[in-house]
C-alpha cells in the first residue's frame, strides 16, 4: 500500500539573533496507512519540530523549512508537498485531513469558549455543516472518546473538566473530520499513569476503528514499546536509527539507541532482587560493578511518622471563613531507616507532596508526630526548628525554578552553610569545592549562573545545596521527573552513590513506578491522603494487594514491546474529591499485616 | 451569585469609608462656610448666628450625620458660588462629563486594542517598535499639551470642531458630541499607552499558549485565531486597566474641561476649589469617588460575562 506520508531530507532552520540555527536536518521517514510510527528522542532532539513541520505549524514558532519534501497523500488521492503548500491549502489540510493532539490538556482548550463551540467550529469550517448538524456530530465524537455525560459536557467550559477528560476532548477535536493521519505530540506526558493508560488505549482503538495512521511523538521508551509499529530514534536534530519496534528494542544497532534503552527502567525487572540497583548506563559498567554489596547496616530508624494529618482550609462566604477542608494527608504513619530509601508513590493530588512538606514543617501539619533521630519535630519552636532543618533537606522537581537565577552557583551552594554558620572563609570555599566534586560538577561551574546549565546539571547543584549542611534526611519531591531519561539515570545513580557513602536516607516522592522499583527499599502507595499499602519494595511490587496498588501497577507502560497492555478500552475509577465538610472525622487508618512489614489498608 | 452579593457589600462598605474621608478632609481645609457666605467684612454676631443656623457649631459627628442623612434623602445642600441646589448642579454636569469620559475611553480602546494586537502578532519586529513608540508618545506628553495641539490643528487650522464650549445634550445632542470630541481625543491619547502595552503583553502571552496551536491545528484562519480565540482571552485584563483608568480620567478632566471651557464635573470641581465652596467640594469629591468605585464594580461584573471561570467561583 502506498505510504500516506513520505518525508524526504527535511531541514528546518530557526532564525536567531546570531544567525540561523538548524532545528532538524536530513530527516527522512515514511508512514503507511493504519500504521503507528513513533518518533522518540530526548529534549532538543527535533522530534516536535518534525511533527510541527508536517502541519506547517513550525513557522509560528519562528522555524522555516529550508530543504526537503513532505509528501502527503490527500483525501482525493493527489499528492501534496506540504513544504511548498500555500496557506490556503494548509488551511484545508489542517484539522481536516491531518489531526493533531498536544501535550498539555490543561491548556489545549480555549478557557473562554464552551466545549461545543470548540468542537463544532472545525466541523463547520471543513465539512460545511450547519450548527445543528455540527452539534450532533460533536456529541457523537464525545461518545466515541467515552466521555461520561457527553450532553452536559457540550455546554461546559474547559475548567469544569478534569485533565483526562480535556485530553479526550482534544482527541475528539482532532478526530472530528476523520483525518487520515493523527499526529500525537507527547499526548500523555502531562497525565497520571492511569489516565495515560486510558488515553493510549483510546488512541489504539480509534486507530483500529478508522484505519488512520498515527505519528506519535514521545520521549518515553516505555510508551514507544506499547504503541509503535515502527520507531524513528532522533538525537540532536537527526535520525539515529529507524526500524520496527521489535528491531529497536531487541537488536538496536546504534550506540545512542542502546544507551537510551539501557537507561530506561523496566517495570518488573527487579523481580527476585532484594536490594536496589543502580541504573544501567552504557560506559558506566565499571562504576556499576564497583557498587558495594549492600552493607549489612544495622537497621536503625531515622524518621518516624505517626498519624500525620494535614488539612487545608477551603475559604468561602463574605467573611472568608473556612467552609470545608481538603484532607491532603490523612492519618499517615511509617518509618524510614538510616541509609534507606522510602518511596511514596501515587497520582497527582494523592497527598504525597503535602506529606513530604508536612514532615519538614514547610507546611504545618494538623496533627500527628514526626520524629527525626529521636527528636520530635512537631514540638520544636521556631528557633530549634531552624536548627533542626540542617538535618532535613529537600530537592524539588523543577531545577529551573528552585535555583535563584541572579546568583552564582557557588554562592547558592554556600548559602545554607553560611546560614547555619558551619564554615567561613577558606574553609567555606573548600567545602563548596568538595561539594561540586561530590556531585561531579566541573569546577568551572562555580562562577556560573543557573541559566548556563542543563537541567541535569542544575539538579546536581540542587543536590549539592541540599548536601551542604550534612543532612541525615533528604526529601526528594519528583526530583528526577523533569529530566531526560539518560540524565535521570545519572542523577539517580549519583543519589544512590551518595546514600551508600554518606548513609543518607531518602524520602523519594515519585509517580514513576519503574524508577521506584529500581531505587527504593520501602514503598508506600498513597491514595486520597492515606497510605493504602506499604512494605518492602519486593513485597509491594511482587504481591500488590490493595485494589488501588493493583490498578496503578497495571497501568504502568512497560518498556518491552512483547508485553503490550493497552489494546482495549480501559477505564479506571476516577479519584474522588478529598474535600470534606468541616467537622468531618474520617475513620483512622487500620492495616492488616499480610507479610513481614507489608501492610494493607483495611477497607 | 454569592460573588455579586459579596462585591455589593464591599461597595457599600467602601462608600461609607469614602464619606468619612471626604468629610474629614473638607473639615480640615482652611475656610469658614459662614464667612464665605457673608464675606470677610461681615458683622461677627450675624456670622455666629449663621453658623448656628447652618449647624456649624454642632459636634462634628452630628454635622457628619446631617451631611450623610441629607445625601440619602436627596437634600445635598446649596452651592455657595452658584446659589443653586448642589444635586441639580451635579446631575447636570455629571452627564456632560460622562460623555467625555466614555468617549475618551472608547477612543483609547479603539486605538489601543488594534495597535496592541498588531504589536503582539509581529512581536520583536518593526511593527512592535512602531506600536510601542506611538503609544509612548501619547503618554509622555501631558494631556493639556495634546489639548492645545487639538485646538490648534482641528479647531484653528482645519476648523472641523469647535475649540471650546459646551452644548446641553437636550438642546442639540450632535452639538454636545462635537464639543466633547477634541477634549476626549486629547484624553484618549494619554490613556492609550497603558492599554496598548497591556493588550500587547497579554496577547503575547496568550498567543504562545497551547490552545492557540490547537486552534491553528484545526485549520482555522489566522485572523480567527488572533481576533476570536486569542483576543477573547486578552480582553479581561485590558478592561480591568481601563476601569482603573477611569479614576485617573476624573483627575484629568479637571484640567481638560477647563482648557476647553467644557462645563462638566471637572470644570465644576475647579470652580469649587477656586472659590472654596466647601459644601460643593465635599459633594463633588464624594460623587467622583463613588463613580470611580462603581465603575470598578461594573468592570468586575463585566468580567463574569467575559470569563466563565469566575462564574462558579
Amino acid at each position: 500500500m502506498k505510504d500516506i506520508v513520505s518525508v524526504d531530507h527535511l531541514r528546518v532552520e530557526f532564525a536567531t539573533d546570531s544567525g540561523p540555527v538548524v532545528g532538524v536536518e536530513d530527516v527522512s521517514f515514511t508512514i503507511a496507512p493504519g500504521e503507528t510510527l513513533c518518533v522518540v528522542g530526548e529534549s532538543g532532539s527535533g522530534k516536535s519540530v518534525t511533527s510541527l513541520s508536517l502541519m506547517r505549524l513550525v513557522e509560528f514558532g519562528g522555524g522555516t523549512i529550508t530543504a526537503g519534501t513532505l509528501n502527503f497523500i490527500r483525501a482525493d488521492g493527489s499528492t501534496l508537498n506540504v513544504a511548498a503548500a500555500t496557506p490556503e491549502v494548509m488551511g484545508q489540510v489542517r484539522g481536516n485531513e491531518i489531526g493533531m493532539i498536544f501535550q498539555e490538556p490543561m491548556t489545549a482548550l480555549n478557557p473562554v469558549f464552551t466545549i461545543e463551540r470548540q468542537l463544532t467550529d472545525g466541523l463547520m469550517l471543513h465539512k460545511g455543516l450547519d450548527q445543528a448538524a455540527a452539534t450532533a456530530r460533536a456529541l457523537e465524537l464525545l461518545r466515541s472518546v467515552r466521555i461520561p455525560e457527553p450532553e452536559r459536557r457540550l455546554k461546559q467550559y474547559p475548567h469544569e473538566l478534569s485533565g483526562g477528560m480535556r485530553q479526550r476532548v482534544v482527541i475528539a477535536m482532532a478526530m472530528a473530520c476523520e483525518p487520515k493521519l493523527l499526529i500525537a505530540d507527547e499526548p500523555t506526558t502531562a497525565l497520571d499513569v492511569t489516565i495515560q493508560a486510558e488515553i493510549l488505549a483510546l488512541i489504539n482503538r480509534l486507530k483500529r476503528d478508522t484505519g488512520m495512521a498515527v505519528l506519535f511523538i514521545t520521549h518515553d521508551m516505555a510508551v514507544v514499546a506499547q504503541m509503535a509499529d515502527r520507531v524513528v530514534v532522533m538525537y540532536r536534530g537527526r535520525i539515529v536509527e529507524t526500524g520496527t519496534v521489535q528491531q529497536i528494542f531487541e537488536a538496536p544497532r546504534e550506540d545512542y539507541t542502546k544507551a537510551l534503552l539501557a537507561a530506561v527502567p523496566k517495570l518488573g525487572e527487579m523481580k527476585g532482587k532484594s536490594a536496589p540497583e543502580r541504573m544501567r548506563l552504557i560506559g558506566d559498567e565499571a562504576a556499576r560493578a564497583a557498587q558495594a554489596a549492600p552493607k549489612a547496616r544495622k537497621r536503625e530508624v531515622l524518621l518516624d511518622v505517626r498519624n500525620l494529618t494535614t488539612r487545608f482550609p477551603v475559604k468561602g462566604g463574605i467573611l472568608r471563613r473556612t467552609v470545608a477542608q481538603v484532607h491532603a494527608v490523612e492519618d499517615v504513619s511509617f518509618t524510614l531507616n538510616v541509609g534507606e530509601t522510602l518511596a511514596l508513590v501515587g497520582e497527582s493530588g494523592c497527598g504525597k507532596s503535602s506529606c513530604g512538606r508536612s514532615i519538614l514543617r514547610l507546611i504545618e501539619p494538623t496533627s500527628g508526630e514526626v520524629w527525626i533521630g529521636g527528636r520530635d519535630i512537631g514540638n520544636l519552636n521556631r528557633h530549634h526548628l531552624r536548627k533542626a532543618r540542617a538535618d532535613m533537606q529537600m530537592v524539588f522537581q523543577d531545577p529551573f525554578a528552585s535555583l535563584n537565577p541572579y546568583r552564582r552557583l557557588k554562592d547558592q551552594v554556600a548559602e545554607p552553610i553560611q546560614n547555619f554558620n558551619l564554615a567561613s572563609g577558606a574553609e567555606l570555599e573548600a567545602r563548596v569545592l568538595q561539594l561540586f566534586d561530590r556531585v561531579r560538577l566541573p569546577r568551572e561551574f562555580l562562577n556560573r549562573y543557573p541559566h548556563e546549565l542543563s537541567g541535569g546539571q542544575r539538579q546536581r547543584v540542587a543536590i549539592a545545596r541540599a548536601l551542604a549542611v550534612n543532612p541525615k534526611l533528604i526529601v526528594a519531591d519528583e526530583a528526577v521527573s523533569a529530566l531526560d531519561v539518560s540524565v535521570q539515570a545519572q542523577v539517580l545513580n549519583l543519589m544512590m552513590e551518595l546514600q551508600e557513602d554518606l548513609g543518607l536516607s531518602y524520602l523519594l516522592i515519585s509517580h514513576d513506578m519503574a524508577v521506584v522499583e529500581r531505587v527504593a527499599h520501602q514503598v508506600g502507595v498513597m491514595y486520597l491522603g492515606r497510605i493504602v499499602e506499604i512494605g518492602p519494595r519486593a513485597a509491594v511490587f511482587d504481591n500488590p494487594s490493595h485494589p488501588y496498588t493493583k490498578s496503578l501497577l497495571s497501568a504502568v507502560p512497560i518498556a518491552d514491546p512483547s508485553k503490550r497492555r493497552f489494546a482495549d478500552d480501559l477505564s479506571f475509577k476516577p479519584i474522588t474529591s478529598p474535600i470534606f465538610p468541616l467537622g468531618h472525622q474520617p475513620a483512622p487508618s487500620v492495616y492488616d499485616q499480610i507479610a513481614p512489614g507489608h501492610f494493607v489498608l483495611r477497607a | 451569585m454569592t460573588y455579586i452579593i459579596n462585591r455589593l457589600l464591599s461597595v457599600i462598605l467602601t462608600l461609607f469609608l469614602i464619606t468619612l474621608v471626604t468629610f474629614a478632609v473638607t473639615n480640615i481645609l482652611p475656610g469658614d462656610v459662614a464667612m464665605m457666605i457673608m464675606g470677610t467684612q461681615s458683622n461677627p454676631e450675624a456670622l455666629s448666628g449663621l453658623r448656628q443656623s447652618l449647624g456649624l457649631n454642632d459636634p462634628l459627628l452630628v454635622q457628619y450625620g446631617h451631611w450623610v442623612g441629607g445625601m440619602v434623602s436627596g437634600n445635598w445642600g446649596n452651592s455657595l458660588i452658584f446659589k443653586k441646589p448642589i444635586l441639580e448642579l451635579l446631575s447636570q454636569k455629571a452627564v456632560a462629563s460622562a460623555i467625555i469620559v466614555i468617549m475618551s475611553m472608547m477612543i483609547a480602546l479603539a486605538l489601543a486594542i488594534p495597535l496592541g494586537v498588531w504589536a503582539a502578532v509581529h512581536r520583536d519586529r518593526w511593527q512592535d517598535t512602531v506600536s510601542s513608540s506611538s503609544a509612548l508618545l501619547g503618554v509622555s506628553l501631558p494631556d493639556f499639551f495634546w489639548g492645545i495641539v487639538m485646538i490648534l490643528v482641528f479647531a484653528r487650522w482645519l476648523g472641523w470642531f469647535p475649540s471650546s464650549g459646551f452644548v446641553e445634550p437636550s438642546v442639540n445632542f450632535w452639538g454636545t458630541l462635537q464639543h466633547a470630541f477634541l477634549p476626549s481625543l486629547a484624553l484618549g491619547l494619554g490613556l492609550m499607552a497603558h492599554l496598548t502595552r497591556m493588550t500587547r503583553s497579554t496577547m503575547t502571552g496568550i498567543l504562545s499558549q497551547e490552545f492557540i496551536r490547537v486552534a491553528r491545528a484545526k485549520g482555522l484562519a489566522e485572523r480567527t485565531v488572533v481576533w476570536r480565540y486569542a483576543l477573547a482571552n486578552a480582553i479581561g485584563p485590558v478592561i480591568t486597566i481601563a476601569g482603573l483608568q477611569i479614576g485617573y480620567l476624573f483627575g484629568s478632566i479637571i484640567v481638560m474641561e477647563s482648557l476647553f471651557g467644557y462645563t462638566g464635573m471637572g470644570w465644576l470641581t475647579y470652580q469649587a476649589l477656586l472659590n472654596r465652596d466647601l459644601p460643593l467640594i465635599q459633594d463633588t469629591v464624594f460623587v467622583i469617588a463613588a463613580v470611580v468605585m462603581l465603575t470598578n464594580l461594573a468592570v468586575d461584573l463585566l468580567y463574569i460575562v467575559i470569563d466563565p471561570r469566575i462564574r462558579l467561583g
